[in-house]
C-alpha cells in the first residue's frame, strides 16, 4: 500500500502523517481563541521559557529590535545588538533586556539591567549559541508590560562541543 | 589569572550626551562540563556580572550566563552628567572580583 523504498522512507511518511495531525490540532487551539496570539507563530517549549521569565505575562511583539546574523561560521561567539524603542525616562524606560536560545543547554544566555540614566536602550554582546535555532530578546519595561522580537540564526560550527 | 579588560570611554563628553561604553574583557567563560584530558570535567568557571558605577551611583548591570562567548564584549550607553570615574566590577565563579576604572570629562 505504501511505495516506500525503504523502512526508513517508511518511518517518515507515517511522521509526516502525525505532524500534520498536530499541526491541525494547533490550529484548532488558535481558532478557538485558547492559545495566545502572541505564542501563536512560537514553538511551545519556547513559549515556556519566555512566561517564566515573565512570569506569565505575554509580552507584545514590538518596539523592539534584535540584531543577529542569520548565518553564523561559528557559533562559540556571535555578535548580537538589541535595540529597545523607548525614551528612557523616569516614567518610561526599560528595567531589563533579557536573551533566550531555546536550544542551548542553557536557555537563558544573558540579561542586561538598565535605567533611565541609559538615555538608550542599546546593548550589544556576544554570544554563545549551540546549533540553528530561534534567539528571543525580551524586554522589562517600567510600566510593567514585556515587549519581545525573535531571529532565527543558522550555526554552521556548533558551540558547546569540545574546544568551545 | 587570565583577567585583562580593555575599556572605551570617550575621553570627554558635553553634559546630557549621550556616551556608549564599550567593554572587552579577557576571560576563558569556562561553561564546565569539558573533559579535562585526565578523565574528569572542567568545573564552570565563568564571570558571572559586570557592574558599572558613574560617578558613585550604578548605571548598568549584565548577568552573564553560559551562553556569553569567551572573551565577552559588551556595550551600554549612559548619559554624562558630571566628571567622575565610571567603576566596572566583574563577579567570577567562587567569589573572585576584578575592578577597573575609566573617568569621563564632562564639559
Amino acid at each position: 500500500m505504501s511505495s516506500a523504498i525503504s523502512p526508513r522512507s517508511a518511518r517518515n511518511d507515517r511522521g509526516i502523517h502525525r505532524r500534520s495531525l498536530l499541526a491541525g490540532t494547533a490550529a484548532g487551539l488558535v481558532a478557538t481563541g485558547l492559545a495566545l496570539p502572541a505564542f501563536a507563530d512560537t514553538p511551545p517549549d519556547l513559549a515556556g521559557l519566555v512566561a517564566r521569565v515573565t512570569e506569565g505575562a505575554v509580552p507584545e511583539r514590538a518596539r523592539i529590535r534584535l540584531e543577529i546574523p542569520a548565518l553564523a561560521e561559528n557559533g562559540n561567539s556571535v555578535d548580537t545588538r538589541i535595540v529597545v524603542d523607548s525614551p528612557m525616562t523616569e516614567a518610561d524606560h526599560v528595567r531589563w533586556i533579557h536573551l533566550i536560545a531555546e536550544k542551548n543547554p542553557f536557555p537563558d544566555m544573558a540579561r542586561f539591567h538598565l535605567g533611565p540614566r541609559a538615555g538608550r536602550a542599546e546593548v550589544a554582546t556576544t554570544l554563545r549559541i549551540a546549533q540553528s535555532q530561534k534567539v528571543v530578546a525580551l524586554a522589562s519595561l517600567s510600566d510593567g508590560r514585556f515587549v519581545m522580537t525573535d531571529a532565527d540564526i543558522v550555526v554552521t560550527l556548533s558551540a558547546c562541543i569540545d574546544g568551545g | 589569572m587570565s583577567f585583562n579588560a580593555r575599556i572605551t570611554v570617550p575621553a570627554q563628553a558635553k553634559a546630557g550626551e549621550i556616551v556608549e561604553i564599550r567593554v572587552l574583557t579577557r576571560h576563558p567563560m569556562d561553561r564546565g562540563g569539558q573533559s579535562d584530558g585526565k578523565g574528569g570535567t572542567v568545573p564552570r568557571k565563568i564571570l558571572n556580572r559586570l557592574t558599572a558605577t558613574y560617578a558613585g551611583e550604578p548605571i548598568f548591570r549584565f548577568d552573564m550566563h553560559t551562553g556569553v562567548s569567551a572573551n565577552p564584549f559588551v556595550s551600554f550607553t549612559t548619559r554624562a552628567v558630571e566628571t567622575g570615574d565610571i567603576v566596572f566590577e566583574w563577579r567570577e565563579d567562587g567569589g573572585a572580583t576584578y575592578t577597573r576604572t575609566a573617568r569621563l570629562t564632562v564639559t
